[in-house]
């Protein structure tokens, strides 16, 4: 569960305030709106890449998917490992994992590549499976659909129906299809801005 | 003439002359050291300076960007001031020291402007994709080095070409002395002044050779992951 109290995201010219509001946990909680009302600085803020005001609770750690993902200059396996090797975490305890997620996303072939060979889609896929691979308790998912093609939209789909087991989920998508087919909650952001 | 020159040049090239030979040397050595010196200075303050958020950041990154285009003759006659005067007790004037400092001095605005240029915007992208990954300091810094490498050693590239071109500072310093100071650019421009074209020319295919066997080298580790 995440529970948002009288948070506002400051920025030099003005803020943005939210709404009071609690995401359920092990759900799929799609944030919607306008451009510019305040969405990816919501997930940014409860990731804490961003500065804000009020109180975010959770428990756990909350990691934030990028809507242009960067990949390292390595191979997509080594990518992948990268959070569990940073934890120390050894990478046989997750290989079963690590197979599963990949086949579900059709990249179970691409382990060995360089990374800087893949394309926009494949980047994307990569970067999820590098996001998810070592178990966080809350996913936040900035536009996740943007460069993926509609089978690959099915793969993510199976993939979050998946990780919904064990993770709450919340996604920025403007893909109606993609939000009607996953959504248990939405939240509906009208925009709320404080100038100075 | 230029033909006739660039034959002489060859016939010199190939007479295995000692002194021509020594002077490449020391031009090689002298630039490295600098190269290497500035670059281990330069690597670490411009990662530092690009990832960290403080007061005056604005005003030092105008002025490393500032020396980055300093003419190497005004900054040899600062080094030759400062070590004829407040240091001269260290006997450094017109020595190999002398022409090492000056290079490195040159250099490191260099390779650190080049680095905080090329990199800071790829710098954020990886610092907030470690930071959702859940990476610490440590571990950033760690990342930051490895996938910095491709402007890394673009900068290092150009910050030894800029040594080994180099005349007028050197020549201040070093005083272009025979056997003991006088590197590749000196040489040529003494020879150059003499009507010695022959030699200038065999220096100069040389040096323009070094520098793209240089190049080649670097390139073939640089990448070009982020183009």
């Amino acid at each position: 569960m995440i529970k948002l109290e009288h948070v506002s995201t400051p920025y030099p010219d003005f803020s943005i305030v939210f709404p009071n509001v609690v995401f359920p946990k092990n759900k799929v909680t799609f944030v919607t709106g306008r451009n510019g009302v305040g969405k990816t600085s919501l997930l940014k803020a409860i990731a804490k890449l961003i500065p804000y005001e009020g109180v975010i609770e959770y428990t756990g750690f909350a990691t934030y998917h990028f809507q242009e993902p960067i990949l390292f200059n390595r191979s997509v396996f080594d990518n992948i490992i990268y959070p569990l090797k940073i934890r120390k975490l050894a990478v046989s305890d997750y290989q079963d994992n690590l197979y599963a997620y990949a086949k579900i996303l059709g990249i179970d072939q691409l382990l060995q590549r360089s990374a800087k060979e893949l394309s926009s889609g494949e980047k994307m896929k990569v970067s999820m499976l590098r996001s998810i691979l070592f178990s966080p308790t809350i996913l936040l998912l900035d536009e996740p659909t943007t460069h993926l093609d509609l089978e690959s939209i099915e793969q993510l789909t199976e993939l979050i129906r998946v990780l919904k087991k064990d993770m709450t989920l919340i996604i920025v998508s403007h893909n109606k299809a993609f939000i009607n087919s996953l959504q248990d909650f939405n939240y509906h952001l009208g925009g709320s801005h404080v100038y100075r | 003439m230029i033909l006739e020159g660039v034959q002489q040049a060859f016939n010199l090239l190939f007479s295995l002359d000692r002194e021509m030979y020594t002077i490449i040397l020391l031009s090689l050595a002298i630039s490295l050291l600098a190269t290497i010196s500035a670059g281990f200075l330069g690597i670490i303050s411009g990662i530092l300076i690009s990832i960290s958020s403080f007061r005056g950041k604005r005003f030092i990154k105008k002025c490393i960007f500032t020396l980055m285009g300093v003419p190497p003759v005004v900054l040899g006659l600062l080094v030759l001031l400062i070590l004829a005067g407040p240091f001269s007790n260290l006997n450094l004037l017109f020595t190999r020291t002398a022409m090492y400092i000056a290079q490195t001095l040159l250099v490191y605005p260099i390779i650190t402007g080049n680095i905080i240029i090329s990199s800071e915007k790829t710098q954020q992208q990886i610092l907030e994709t470690a930071t959702t990954l859940g990476a610490s300091k440590k571990d950033k810094l760690i990342l930051l080095l490895y996938e910095t490498k491709p402007f890394i050693l673009l900068s290092l590239i150009l910050g030894f070409s800029r040594a080994i071109s180099e005349v007028g500072a050197v020549m201040l310093v070093g005083g272009n002395i025979r056997g003991e100071t006088r590197v590749m650019t000196t040489y040529i421009a003494l020879n150059t002044s003499m009507g010695n074209y022959a030699a200038s020319i065999a220096m100069g295919i040389i040096l323009l050779f070094l520098a793209f066997l240089i190049h080649s080298l670097v390139s073939r580790f640089r990448g070009d992951f982020y183009d």
